[in-house]
């Protein structure tokens, strides 16, 4: 286990010191001076320049600048804001919690109604329950996300007035020191009255917006899942021992059904980070995704190159994380090969 | 619908051909044959988009703005889908929009299954360094979520139709330089590889000629299911304005352009965004249709 553990980890290395070349070779590409960004147009005498330069390395050769970019990385230095003069790493772990709360907020939404979904669709197999959910799995596994939240903008918040447009929280009501960065659990932990409740209320559309691709993926791998599980030979043995349907489903069936459900979970959180970016644009939900596309907008390349080296390693570790963890469930992956 | 097909075929008498009898097998799914009429339609309306359109996309009628479609209150038969902030028709817009989609989709496919099979054929031929780089640079693409790759991309060559594909292509590439590769290996082992060889048959024409045909079914799958994705990644884009740039009648950049009009005229935000999510279930729904037919260890489940 170990060996497969420290072989697995070892090949994640290369690709990671890719990444961290990639980001730098891509930044570099970038058309604009990083530093006309920082002086703005209005144009600075020759010495400020070369000083500017100086502080950003930039009068450096290529080479330095690159093992200076990664001896910062591995120094948990992920660069410094253009704009904010903030650094990178900081602005990032301030919004990340907000992007966590929403992604698993969305999975959350996901299993909860598309594991139930796709089992008893499997279960009815042929059944007009069945069609509904594999048709409404189509279209959701079609939806393009930025349309569905603005359409549920115009409808439940706009038309009914039932939820707000944006945002994680009513600003004007309530405020608090954020402790986890969390809100649901912050608003929690306050004594505010209500704090919990606006921050659940502007969950719900973020959940649903973000959630919706997850859902329809989820639904379809357990059906499919459920109806490979439903014809083995346990499953019979469980029916023919006089077992409730409901026993044998939830207990015996279910349980094995599970594991490719599981993967594709963990396999999804690239998904999730890429729908974060749409579903925190549309939301204003002040996230890392949001934070990414206003650093286009702002060129702020430092918070660019910063931001997507940070959320393509968490993507790798989790992958990674993924892997070993199928791997101590299933022993003929980690002998094989 | 699917009795109808199965049964008009004559070719009944004698062993089918292999072509009836993937349509057969394709035809049985509804919701394939389904798709594959919608996406007909949308293929011929942007085919034809000079002809159906009733305006120009780029036209703009300024004393008709934000003319609400023919159904509400206030909506003439002139604009039948309504105008844009600017007076575009709607319709028109929409129509040529399909062009744009169906070019995007179609453009990023047909480049990433060439390099695809290019990639993945020399990594499986090849093996050793070049397969472990090759492979290697794949996983590091598919550990940036798509999205922010894509928006990597763009942000480095600037936003435009051209720079979308490129993008969107980096984006999609290492699935078929996997899936062929994968395929390649599983078939290079067989029998009739190994007979091929030893006759004297060149190597590029055992990739090309001898293997190549044996991955394709799985290739064709992924490459129809390709394209849906591709026009929704696009259609991201455009809607972050890092897509293509107006005037396209691009339905991402519609969307984005309408974003402020939700609560006003909310036909403007509705019609791009039915417009992609029509197309896209038709391409998705062909695509199961696919599977179902190449690989009957799938079918029906």
């Amino acid at each position: 286990m170990f060996r497969y553990l420290l072989r697995r980890a070892a090949l994640t290395l290369p690709t990671f010191v890719a990444l961290m070349f990639i980001t730098f070779v891509a930044i570099r590409l970038v058309p604009g001076d990083p530093v006309e960004v920082r002086t703005g147009e209005r144009g600075i005498s020759p010495e400020r320049l070369a000083q500017f330069r100086h502080e950003l390395g930039l009068d450096q050769p290529v080479w330095k600048q690159f093992l200076d970019y990664v001896w910062g990385i591995l120094h948990g230095d992920f660069g410094t804001s253009l704009v904010t003069n903030a650094k990178v790493l900081n602005e990032f772990a301030t919004l990340f919690p907000a992007t966590i709360e929403l992604s698993l907020s969305a999975m959350l939404f996901a299993v909860l109604i598309g594991v139930p979904a796709g089992t008893i669709a499997a279960v009815k197999r042929g059944s007009p329950f069945d069609h509904t959910v594999m048709g409404a799995s189509v279209i959701g596994f079609s939806m393009p996300i930025f349309w569905w939240g603005l359409l549920l903008i115009m409808l439940v918040s706009e038309r009914w007035g039932l939820t707000p447009v944006s945002g994680r929280l009513d600003l004007i009501k309530y405020y608090f020191e954020p402790t986890t960065g969390f809100l649901l659990i912050d608003s929690w932990m306050s004594d505010q009255k209500g704090a919990f409740l606006s921050a659940l209320h502007h969950l719900v559309l973020p959940t649903i917006v973000l959630g919706t691709i997850p859902l329809a993926v989820i639904a379809r791998i357990t059906r499919s899942s459920m109806l490979e599980v439903l014809n083995e030979d346990y499953v019979r043995t469980a029916r023919a021992k006089g077992l409730s349907p409901l026993r044998v489903i939830g207990l015996h069936a279910l349980r094995n059904a599970l594991i490719p459900v599981i993967t594709s979970i963990g396999l999804q959180i690239g998904t999730l980070l890429a729908g974060a970016v749409l579903t925190e644009t549309i939301f204003s939900w002040p996230g890392v995704g949001k934070w990414l596309i206003e650093g286009i907008g702002r060129r702020d390349y430092p918070a660019l190159q910063g931001g997507i080296m940070l959320i393509s390693s968490i993507v790798i570790f989790v992958n990674l994380g993924v892997d070993v963890l199928y791997g101590a469930i299933n022993p003929r992956l980690r002998h094989g090969r | 619908m699917a009795a109808d097909a199965s049964a008009a075929p004559p070719a009944m008498a004698g062993p089918k051909g292999p072509l009836a009898d993937f349509w057969d097998s394709f035809s049985e799914n509804r919701g394939a044959v389904a798709g594959l009429v919608l996406l007909v339609l949308i293929a011929l309306l942007a085919i034809f988009a000079d002809l159906v359109a009733p305006y120009s996309p780029i036209e703009q009628f300024r004393e008709f703005s934000k003319a609400p479609p023919v159904w509400e209150d206030g909506g003439t038969w002139r604009f039948v889908l309504g105008t844009d902030a600017l007076g575009r028709d709607m319709l028109s817009r929409l129509i040529h929009g399909a062009r744009v989609s169906l070019f995007i989709g179609l453009s990023v496919m047909v480049v990433s299954v060439t390099i695809g099979i290019v990639l993945g054929l020399a990594a499986a031929f090849a093996g050793g360094l070049f397969d472990t780089i090759v492979m290697r640079i794949m996983d590091l693409i598919i550990a940036v979520p798509s999205l922010v790759l894509a928006i990597l991309v763009v942000a480095i060559l600037g936003p435009s139709l051209t720079n979308t594909i490129v993008a969107v292509t980096v984006v999609y590439l290492p699935r078929y330089v996997r899936l062929v590769r994968a395929s390649a290996l599983a078939e290079i082992g067989k029998d009739y590889v190994t007979a091929a060889r030893t006759v004297g048959v060149g190597r590029i024409r055992l990739m090309f000629v001898t293997v190549l045909p044996n991955c394709l079914a799985p290739l064709i799958v992924q490459a129809a299911l390709g394209v849906s994705d591709a026009i929704l990644e696009a259609a991201a884009l455009g809607f972050l304005g890092l897509g293509a740039q107006p005037p396209i009648p691009e339905w991402g950049s519609m969307l984005a352009d309408s974003r402020e009009f939700i609560r006003s005229d909310p036909w403007i935000v509705t019609l791009p965004g039915l417009a992609i999510l029509f197309t896209v279930v038709s391409i998705n729904l062909m695509g199961d249709g696919l599977r179902d037919a190449f690989d009957p260890k799938l079918k029906r489940s």
